[in-house]
């Protein structure tokens, strides 16, 4: 006969009986329902084994100087720098991704560095603009020599249109 | 013939309700918070009560979770370490407890994680003198300690091939004690999810240790 809990529960059910964490009247259910299931008396049997089994690993005795050591490193960490006691615990690797944005950030800089050098910018574009006036200046005055009008006797006047 | 006790009635809650009613009605008011919050305020004395109260929890936790006693008590340092240094950001937002074994279950795997590579094929319960070597029992005889001795060898590797979060939820259950809901707390996942944990490490130990029944 199949049993009449759902798995899930059965295995609770198992689990805390096997750990005697049932309560009183729980505990009575439950043996009652082990009269008439054999599944689950099986599987309580498998349980209690693994149970006494597990009980029967004990611990080790602690190191006598445990406490001492401890109360050398709480020590040694009350006097660290302010830095540490606030960033230390955190340790390096979150430093990780934030050192990688400054890479980013620092490349990115310096490549617009670099498009600033190669390209004028707002600020050389006057210069420019006088280099070609002189040119245009001395291109006129060349012009004006071989239609024979005497540039340096030449006063000053309106600008004329070519 | 007798009705099955498993089924629900009307005037009976469902078995699995009343399962989970048994469970919530185990947890103790957390007077460790009390004393935290001491801790906090610069009260030394009160983290030496916290540690003679926990210390063995925790390292012997550990070492079930590492099996190596000089490694789990290294690591217990670090969690009480971790405690005090913390100590000034310190909300009584959930049971000390849970707070404790976060941190040493956190530090006990990541410990597995990092380290499962270099075990290699040495066993690691054994310290190098063999002082981890179970206490002698020197009530048995020599064939009674070596069927012993055999016996905690399968339970412990059992364990070991636990999955490491299983191995650590059934610490918490069998040893510590814990019910589900904290021991979620401590793995910061479901209750169900922890239910489910338990119930396919316990399978498993089951299957693997049918033979020592």
């Amino acid at each position: 006969m199949g049993c009449s809990l759902k798995k899930s529960v059965a295995e609770e059910l198992i689990v805390a009986y096997a750990a005697r964490t049932l309560s009183a009247d729980l505990e009575a259910d439950f043996e009652r329902h082990l009269e008439t299931c054999a599944g689950c008396r099986e599987l309580v049997a498998q349980q209690r084994a693994v149970w006494s089994l597990l009980d029967e690993w004990h611990p080790l005795p602690v190191s006598p100087d445990f406490d001492h050591q401890l109360a050398r490193r709480v020590a040694r960490a009350g006097q660290s720098p302010w830095w540490h006691r606030r960033f230390g615990r955190w340790g390096w690797r979150p430093l990780i991704p934030v050192a990688a944005a400054c890479t980013v950030l620092l490349f990115a800089f310096l490549l617009k560095e670099d498009d600033h050098a190669v390209a004028p910018g707002p600020g050389s574009q006057p210069q420019v603009r006088i280099e070609q006036q002189v040119e245009h200046a001395l291109d006129d005055m060349d012009m004006l020599k071989q239609i024979g009008v005497d540039v340096s006797s030449a006063k000053p006047g309106p600008a004329r249109k070519i | 013939m007798d009705s099955d006790p498993m089924q629900p009635s009307a005037a009976q809650p469902s078995w699995a309700r009343r399962v989970n009613n048994s469970e919530t009605a185990q947890r103790l008011p957390d007077g460790d918070a009390e004393l935290m919050l001491q801790v906090r305020d610069g009260d030394e004395a009160c983290f030496t009560q916290l540690l003679e109260r926990h210390r063995n929890a925790v390292i012997h936790f550990l070492y079930r979770m590492v099996l190596n006693q000089a490694v789990a008590e290294e690591l217990a340092q670090e969690v009480f370490l971790r405690v005090y240094r913390f100590r000034s950001n310190y909300e009584p937002t959930a049971k000390f407890t849970t707070w404790l074994f976060r941190i040493a279950t956190h530090l006990g795997l990541n410990w597995i994680r990092d380290g499962r590579h270099e075990k290699g094929q040495e066993s690691l319960d054994e310290r190098t003198d063999g002082a981890s070597r179970q206490v002698h029992d020197r009530s048995r005889t020599v064939e009674q300690e070596l069927v012993y001795q055999a016996k905690l060898r399968e339970v412990r590797q059992a364990i070991e091939n636990l999955p490491s979060k299983q191995r650590a939820a059934v610490m918490m259950h069998k040893y510590e004690e814990l019910g589900y809901a904290e021991i979620a707390d401590v793995l910061r996942c479901s209750e169900s999810a922890v239910k489910s944990l338990l119930f396919r490490a316990y399978e498993s130990l089951r299957m693997r240790l049918a033979h020592l029944a």
